[in-house]
């Protein structure tokens, strides 16, 4: 079978099982789950066949016209290289296990039908962008997802915070999209073409063409996606929604799309947008960090780690990328560095934070939607598999040397970060420290000592639907910095395309990490102690604690902006729209309309003589015509 | 002679339809019909349209005045008052409009030539008539048939009583 | 001087005005409708006038004459039909006064 045929399968099935539930399944439970689910197994399956034989690891383009107006060709196609067939692996791959465990998370749900409706156009709309082969398709799905996810967030109707948080969303996203659109139109316009391949060639040839503003303006995206600073302020509000979206959505993949733009038109940057795209990603990394430790919800602490994460791939894209310029002569795939290291870090990222995110879904559905770290407890005898899995994900994700995927990838950026700028490669490693700190504060709170409340005393462990999964993404999350995990045609990536250290740096990288995680870890245990019933921070530095907790006031000045400037400006356009589209426009013309009916009607005067004057009128009006008098206004 | 002939029958046409147009009795205002159908009669025959000539007296004259004169005295219409001033210059400035158009368009040229009278004199008897109307024409003939038939079956249909004109006039 | 088209055509054309004045200016639908026989006539003198004047000798032209006779049988049915409804107005409206009749509006 060709190749575009598989993928367009792989493209099409979610679709198609969107479509066929929402018209026979929107109220049949079990239908929906197991068409979203068989349509799940089937990406699985094709892209496991992709990469165990199918495609030789070249890169493969397709794509046919979609629309045309006047000069402009808007097509559709695929575009198949080590990038994005590693994407996609995730993608499959996570997901798969993220639909097993929603059937058995959501069995108590009233909108199920709902749900995995919603969870394939998801997985359609994620995958159009993984594969799409120029900017427009892209964007395209890009808004697609940005809609899914507004869906998804929103899926529990009933409550407002849902509503208001996937409206947060979409709009917060849409701000940055309106940079991106600029973007693409600006390179649309400077290279007239969107095709990636096309892209590539021409601003090779052309380097003086690319600007700063232009890869700026792109980058407004991914900090709408990927929810960067300053458009952050979404995502720890998108915790509204079910867990698993959580999980696929706002910690594995949607989110990471940014970074995989990033990817995709990396040769778009200058070295100025690489440096401000490095800072913005250190920033948001330390920033997010740091206001994980007053947080009390265990989604809302996993939120602001995966902002911190996506602040470390960002960073590493740009920091890579700037060290793969200055050292062009090491290797052949160094331009690929901040690729290699984003990406890898991302993808182990998606491993054990989706791992973390189901086993908090776990968690919360054992303790009966309870949510509050210090309300659980003792769940490690209680819930074994679950603490032990969970556990794996805080190991992966302080970056413990060698029994960590964290801990390869990280490294990756941190060796980069050092090579290329030493204020940044200091604060992240101070993250690194900070984020083993928080997230030991998690599970040493939520997990060890004993039970806070009668709901985390009763706790058992889950159904296999959703341990099965906790252990799979386990697996993966200790074992996904060996290659060997990986399917062949992915390995080229991981192998080529991600810095290493070498010689002395090696083992200076490698004492930076464990000092970082080990030190972290261990401080968790020490500040927090087991099980505890309050935020010790909370009680012996209150003004540090008050900082975190303000998250540097975003949410508040973003809403002062809305409520004083944003609603007048709306309020000023609505009521010229009422006064001048729907009244003079609309209702004008209605008006004017109704009154030549009433000056027609006037007409009928019911009176023959009246009408006989008429009659004379037109007798002449005919005279004058035939005898060819009216042959200058009638020109 | 016959110029003065056609002139005075010319002003037998148009003085009594002037009166028609103007009496304020409709017993003198169909009288003044006849006379004024009668004169047109006349031009016919002036026409050498004398098959014509018969039918108008028969049918106009003779039946249609008649016809008229019947309902006066059915609905016994009084006279009419005078009729206002405005409206009365009103329809001579319209009437006036009318003439001069017509002067114009006839005895400007506005026509083009009109045909001189040629020396031959058909007479248009009957029997030429006749042939056009059963060979030509036969549709319009029969066509017409029906159309006096419908009117027959119509007026009778509108004259039937019905339950609510019973308090009207009479018979 | 001969008398020509023109003239036949002119007196037409005076007692088609003359009718039109009628109808314009007068109230009373009986002597309207007897005003609407007099432009009837004078488009029958008309026709009558040009079927004359246009016949080439050997070949009378019969065309206008025909239309002629068509006009006075329809102008019969007219009439009748007519002077019917007027009758049946009358019986309405015990008046048959343009002025009163005015349920032709809407």
């Amino acid at each position: 079978m060709e190749l575009g045929t598989v993928l367009s399968i792989i493209l099409l099935a979610p679709l198609v099982s969107a479509g066929l539930i929402w018209m026979f399944a929107r109220q049949r439970a079990a239908l929906a789950m197991t068409l979203s689910l068989g349509a799940a197994g089937v990406i699985l399956l094709c892209s496991g066949w992709l990469f165990f034989g199918l495609w030789d690891g070249s890169s493969y383009e397709v794509g046919t016209e979609w629309l045309t107006l006047g000069s402009f060709k808007l097509s559709v196609g695929f575009l198949l290289n080590d990038l994005s067939a590693l994407m996609l692996f995730i993608v499959a791959f996570v997901g798969f296990w993220i639909h097993l465990f929603s059937v058995g998370y959501m069995n108590d749900d009233g909108a199920r039908g709902r749900f995995f409706g919603g969870l394939s156009i998801f997985m359609f709309s994620m995958l159009g962008i993984v594969l799409a082969d120029n900017l427009f398709m892209m964007f395209i799905f890009w808004e697609l997802v940005g809609f899914s996810s507004y869906m998804l967030i929103g899926h529990y109707l009933h409550t407002d915070e849902a509503a208001q948080a996937a409206k947060k969303a979409f709009i917060v996203n849409r701000v940055g999209d309106f940079g991106f659109l600029i973007g693409i139109i600006m390179a649309y316009w400077t290279f007239g073409t969107v095709s990636l391949t096309e892209l590539e060639q021409v601003a090779g040839i052309r380097p003086e063409a690319v600007t700063t503003l232009m890869g700026l303006l792109l980058f407004c995206g991914v900090l709408g996606k990927s929810a960067q600073m300053p458009l952050h302020v979404w995502l720890p509000d998108a915790m509204a929604g079910p867990t698993p979206i959580s999980a696929l959505i706002h910690a594995a993949t949607m989110v990471a799309a940014g970074v995989y733009f990033l990817g995709r038109s990396f040769f778009l940057f200058t070295e100025e947008a690489l440096l401000i795209v490095a800072w913005v990603g250190v920033v948001t990394a330390v920033s997010a960090a740091l206001w994980a430790f007053a947080q009390r919800d265990i989604k809302k602490i996993l939120a602001y780690s995966t902002l911190s994460q996506l602040g470390y791939m960002v960073a590493g894209f740009g920091l890579g990328t700037l060290y793969g310029l200055h050292h062009a002569g090491d290797s052949q795939t160094a331009l690929y560095y901040g690729i290699g290291a984003s990406m890898f870090h991302l993808t182990t990222h998606a491993f054990f934070k989706a791992l973390l995110f189901l086993g908090s879904g776990s968690v919360i559905h054992a303790c009966h939607h309870e949510q509050d770290i210090f309300k659980m407890g003792g769940l490690y005898k209680t819930m074994p598999l679950t603490t032990l899995t969970f556990a794996a994900g805080v190991i992966a994700i302080a970056g413990v040397p060698f029994i960590a995927a964290g801990f390869f990838s990280k490294d990756a950026i941190l060796y980069v970060a050092k090579s290329t700028s030493a204020p940044a490669f200091y604060l992240l490693t101070g993250t690194a420290l900070l984020t083993a700190l928080y997230m030991g504060r998690l599970f040493f709170i939520a997990f060890l000592g004993k039970p806070k409340s009668k709901a985390a005393g009763k706790a058992h462990e889950s159904p296999w639907t959703i341990v099965l999964p906790l252990v799979v993404l386990a697996v993966f999350s200790i074992g996904g910095g060996y290659l060997v995990m990986y399917p062949p045609s992915l390995q080229v990536l991981i192998h080529d395309w991600v810095p290493h250290p070498h010689g002395a740096d090696h083992q200076l990288m490698i004492i930076i990490s464990a000092v970082a995680s080990i030190v972290g870890l261990v401080l968790a245990r020490v500040i927090y102690g087991a099980g505890a019933k309050t935020d010790k921070l909370e009680t012996t530095l209150p003004p540090v604690y008050a900082i975190s907790k303000s998250r540097f006031y975003f949410d508040e000045i973003y809403l002062l902006y809305v409520k004083k400037v944003q609603d007048r400006l709306a309020d000023i356009i609505g009521f010229l729209d009422t006064l001048v589209i729907s009244g003079v426009l609309v209702r004008g013309t209605a008006g004017a309309a109704g009154l030549l009916g009433i000056m027609a009607r006037r007409l009928h005067t019911g009176s023959v003589s009246t009408y006989v004057w008429w009659f004379f009128v037109g007798l002449v009006l005919f005279g004058a015509y035939a005898g060819g008098f009216l042959e200058g206004i009638l020109k | 002679m016959r110029e003065i002939l056609f002139h005075f029958f010319a002003a037998l046409t148009i003085v009594p339809a002037f009166f028609v147009a103007t009496s304020r009795k409709p017993v003198n205002a169909a009288m003044n019909m006849m006379v004024s159908f009668v004169g047109l009669a006349a031009l016919f025959v002036l026409l050498e349209t004398y098959f014509l000539a018969i039918l108008q007296i028969l049918v106009y004259a003779g039946a249609i005045v008649v016809l008229f004169l019947f309902i006066i005295m059915l609905i016994d219409a009084g006279s009419s008052p005078h009729p206002r001033l405005l409206r009365f210059l009103a329809s001579l400035a319209a009437f006036a409009l009318m003439v001069f158009a017509g002067y114009y368009l006839v005895f400007g040229g506005g026509a083009g030539p009109f045909a001189e009278i040629t020396a031959e004199a058909p007479g248009y008897l009957s029997r030429t008539f006749g042939v056009s109307l059963f060979t030509t024409y036969l549709l319009p003939f029969q066509m017409t048939g029906f159309m006096l038939l419908i009117a027959m079956v119509g007026v009778i249909v509108l004259s039937r009583r019905f339950e609510s004109d019973e308090t009207g006039g009479e018979q | 001087m001969t008398i020509g088209l023109e003239h036949y055509l002119f007196v037409s054309v005076l007692l088609f005005a003359i009718g039109f004045f009628g109808v314009l200016l007068r109230k009373n639908t009986l002597v309207v409708f007897m005003c609407l026989e007099l432009m009837l006539s004078a488009a029958i003198l008309a026709l009558i006038a040009f079927s004359r004047y246009n016949t080439t000798p050997g070949a009378p032209l019969m065309e206008g004459n025909l239309f002629v006779l068509f006009i006075i049988a329809i102008a019969a049915c007219e009439v009748a039909v007519g002077l019917a409804i007027i009758v049946a107005l009358w019986r309405r409206h015990q008046t048959v006064e343009l002025d009163e009749i005015t349920e032709l509006k809407h």
